[in-house]
């Protein structure tokens, strides 16, 4: 009877837009979230939600003359909240939506910010408030709220290599305030792992498809998993506890699902062994990552490396018809999520029995 | 029928679920409100600093992207590619970036010390001059401390004890100066005076010649040299009559152990009793010459123990009992032999025979004061040789010195001139060219004119007049010193091909 155990993942509120949307973001501590996209004259628009018995209710709109393109609360505390932002031009801002008001504003990308991630804004003891950029321009740039306009770390091309175009950003094993790591996913399908504490680079490989998406499954803990999605419908689990110094770290790819590009992948803040991933053809699915039995292997001169585990796909719904771009879940509310879609419509999604898992 | 009943109940399980999860839901809306609501206030957060504060001196280069290979056929990339830098690079990787950082950061923390030890330095010297010595001590031990390996900090604290009659520490502190910096002359010289302070004749006299050596006209250094000697003669004689066993030829201080060895090894078989009176061996030991002159001693302790007192004074009969057997005369050919030492070596053997004999001369020129023809022919010979030692000076006060030195001796100022690059001249003398100095050079130039065959008359004409003034300098030559320059200017054109426009140059700027 494990169909009783199978979550339901339910379109709660789904409310048309008239302009495209790019990223969404709960506003921590609150049933609103925030809708980032652009106007169809090329200006870029914040829009503020509520939730409220069954209907979103837009409570605040902020016009911009550059389309928006990512945002993140990660480097900001619970009580300000406010909105890092990344647009078309290159330019990051953050926000205080309470006065609508930018609060700092550096032009430090000289193309669109593709990807955005805050860190260590409300948790204590894992390190300083920071946001993450990647850009076109083929930077990723670490910045600092506390300090303006010049980054406090920047990852770029060597001179003369090409620039790739970096398409996701990510922080994650921050785990004490010096450790840190920032993964980049590239459109060449690169994937590296900076760390921030060292100032190099940990690790890199290509995954042959474009990196859409990379998260880790928790952010302040000593990394764990990567999630990574690539274009043509395939994603790579990694488990990042045991890096071998040759063979890198284990990963379980998984292709099975023909729904073309895989925009994003999104772990359960309440559990992250599960994540759901958003697909091109407009369906989302749960999957559950299941460990082997054992993680580590040692082989004969004692050298660790890592077991990939399993993948089990618990649910999958197509919600929309096209590609749904962006998906949150909603941090006190297990089940709860939000997604965008190149439909112009953005959804409030209920996953239920989430619980059993 | 079963499975239509299970799937009737998922769905109505399904709702069930879904329909709590919604109620759910609502609450937790209301809560949210709620709690936000209740969220205004200060958020106050420990914080750690920002990234790049922290990081600063972090050796690893941020900006860098790992290393990837230039494709071979990225012919652009390969064009801006610079081998060199490459190559470099990669030896730096072998030093490590973390060594060179350090390194970096090392001589910075120098440079910072040395600073602060020259501002110690500058304190002391005010001290000094304020005549507040202990002070200026302690200035001087901070700048020491900062800074160990500055000579001037030890020769500065070295006067400081001298003047406070801490003989000792000063000519500890000299010699350390001595040992950092070997031709430091005042060192030399204030340890050249504690040692005399402190009876140790012979050691000031080294030192004296060392500072001979290194400024053969130091008057100062002479003199103080003349009155040791005259004190180590004294004391050379009396020390003469006293010691029978002491061999009189004995000049060579690698002798001086052995007077000293013999007594005692004949002594101690002859005083047993001298093994009990341990504490007071040193004593004995010291003033074993005497002792054995005076004693068979076998005196009571007690009756001894007022004797010590005069001791300080025996120990110098080893120094001045080493002072030559022909005291004054023979010390001075010392000195000059250090003269020939400072000499260019490729002097050679027949010439070094000939100065000697000078030399000789010189000194019985010296005790026999009335061929003083002699003595001047001598000392004009001496300037020669100084001057063929000469080395070009850097400052307009070493050429002065040098100049009025030889002053009286034309040959040996054209051959100091001779030695001057003509192009430094205007570095030399800056802006302290005299007219008088400047019309000697003139006439020199002009009878020695094939002394600058090699560096031309002209260059040297050219190298006066840009020193900086020279008009105003031009404008108070002589007629006789005109006269001079046009006998100059013409030998420049018919012996040195100068161009007519460079003659021209030349008389325009010496307003001829």
């Amino acid at each position: 009877m494990e169909d009783l155990e199978t979550p339901q993942i339910i379109t709660h509120i789904e409310n048309n837009l008239n302009h495209s949307l790019f990223d969404c973001k709960w506003v921590p501590c609150s049933a609103k979230f925030v809708v980032i996209g652009s106007l169809p004259k090329g200006s870029g628009t914040i829009e503020l939600f509520e939730i409220n018995s069954g209907e979103a209710k837009k409570i605040k709109e902020i016009e911009r003359p550059n389309s928006f393109k990512c945002g993140t609360f990660g480097a900001s505390n619970d009580v300000e909240r406010k909105l890092a932002t990344g647009d078309f031009k290159g330019t990051l801002e953050i926000w205080d939506l309470e006065k609508s008001c930018q609060v700092y504003i550096t032009k430090e990308h000289t193309d669109i910010i593709n990807s955005i991630d805050g860190m260590g804004g409300n948790t204590m003891n894992c390190g300083a408030p920071e946001i993450v950029t990647g850009s076109r321009d083929g930077t990723v740039k670490v910045w600092d709220p506390r300090q303006r306009g010049k980054p406090v770390a920047n990852m770029q091309p060597m001179k003369g290599e090409t620039k790739r175009d970096c398409w996701t950003v990510a922080f994650g094993n921050s785990f004490s305030d010096t450790e840190r790591i920032v993964m980049a996913g590239y459109d060449n399908g690169d994937l590296k792992m900076f760390d921030l504490r060292t100032m190099s680079l940990r690790w890199e490989c290509n995954l042959k498809n474009g990196v859409c998406s990379v998260e880790f499954d928790r952010k302040d803990i000593p990394m764990n998993k990567i999630v990574a999605t690539t274009l043509e419908g395939k994603f790579h689990v990694f488990d990042v506890r045991t890096q071998n110094p040759r063979k890198g770290f284990a990963q379980v790819l998984d292709n099975s699902s023909k729904s073309g590009t895989i925009w994003v992948a999104r772990h359960l803040p309440q559990n992250r062994d599960l994540f759901v991933t958003c697909a091109g053809n407009g369906q989302v699915s749960l999957w559950k990552y299941q460990y082997p039995e054992q993680r580590v292997r040692t082989d004969d001169k004692g050298v660790a490396s890592g077991v990939p585990g399993k993948l089990q796909r618990l649910q999958r719904m197509v919600i929309s018809s096209q590609p749904i771009n962006a998906l949150d879940w909603n941090r006190d509310h297990t089940g709860l999520a939000i997604a965008t879609a190149y439909d112009q419509c953005i959804r409030v999604l209920i996953t239920t029995k989430l619980n059993l898992h | 029928m079963d499975k239509a009943f299970e799937i009737q109940k998922q769905v109505r399980d399904n709702v069930k679920t879904l329909e709590t999860y919604l109620t759910d839901l609502q609450n937790w809306e209301a809560e949210m409100k709620r709690k936000e609501a209740a969220l205004n206030g200060e958020f106050e957060q420990d914080l750690p600093p920002v990234r790049s504060k922290i990081k600063r001196d972090k050796p690893v280069v941020v900006s860098k992207k790992p290393e990837k290979r230039i494709s071979s056929s990225d012919y652009q990339s390969w064009e801006k590619f610079d081998v060199d830098k490459a190559c470099e690079e990669i030896d730096m990787a072998e030093v490590g970036p973390v060594s060179l950082d350090s390194k970096k950061s090392q001589a910075a923390k120098q440079e910072k010390l040395r600073e602060e030890a020259q501002y110690e330095k500058e304190r002391g010297n005010a001290f000094v001059r304020q005549d507040k010595l202990d002070e200026a001590i302690s200035c001087y031990s901070r700048a020491i401390e900062l800074v160990k390996d500055d000579a001037i900090y030890f020769a500065n604290r070295g006067l400081c004890y001298l003047k406070k009659d801490s003989l000792h520490q000063a000519e500890t502190d000299c010699s350390e100066a001595i040992r950092l910096d070997p031709t430091y002359v005042k060192a030399f010289q204030r340890r050249a005076t504690a040692r005399e302070r402190l009876g140790s004749l012979r050691a000031a006299s080294q030192d004296l010649n060392e500072v001979l050596k290194l400024e053969p006209h130091n008057l100062a250094a002479k003199r103080q040299l003349e009155t040791i000697k005259i004190r180590m003669g004294t004391k050379g004689l009396k020390s003469k009559c006293s010691p029978s066993s002491t061999p009189t030829i004995e000049n060579n201080p690698m002798i001086k152990p052995k007077p000293k060895l013999q007594p005692k090894i004949i002594e101690l078989p002859d005083e047993p009793a001298k093994t009990e009176l341990s504490p007071l061996d040193k004593w004995r030991e010291g003033i074993g010459e005497r002792i054995t002159v005076i004693t068979p001693v076998n005196k009571p302790p007690h009756l001894r123990s007022k004797r010590p007192l005069k001791s300080i004074a025996i120990q110098e009969i080893p120094l001045s009992e080493l002072s030559p057997k022909r005291p004054a005369t023979r010390m001075k050919i010392i000195e000059i032999e250090n003269n020939l030492e400072r000499g260019d070596t490729n002097n050679n053997d027949s010439n070094k025979t000939g100065d000697a004999e000078m030399v000789d001369n010189k000194g019985k020129g010296d005790s026999s004061p009335e061929s003083v023809k002699l003595i001047t022919d001598i000392r004009v010979n001496e300037k020669r040789d100084c001057v063929k030692n000469m080395t070009p000076p850097l400052t307009s006060v070493q050429f002065m010195a040098e100049w009025k030195y030889l002053k009286g001796n034309d040959a040996a100022r054209s051959d100091y001139l001779s030695v001057i690059d003509p192009s430094k001249i205007p570095t030399i003398f800056e802006n302290a060219l005299e007219s008088d100095v400047l019309s000697d050079v003139l006439r020199i130039l002009h009878q020695y004119t094939d002394k600058f065959k090699e560096k031309t008359v002209s260059a040297y004409l050219r190298g006066l007049c840009t020193v900086k003034r020279f008009s105003a300098l031009a404008m108070f030559l002589s007629s006789s010193d005109k006269q001079v320059l046009t006998n100059l200017l013409q030998h420049c054109k018919t012996a040195e091909n100068a161009s007519d426009d460079e003659i021209q140059d030349l008389k325009n700027k010496y307003e001829i």
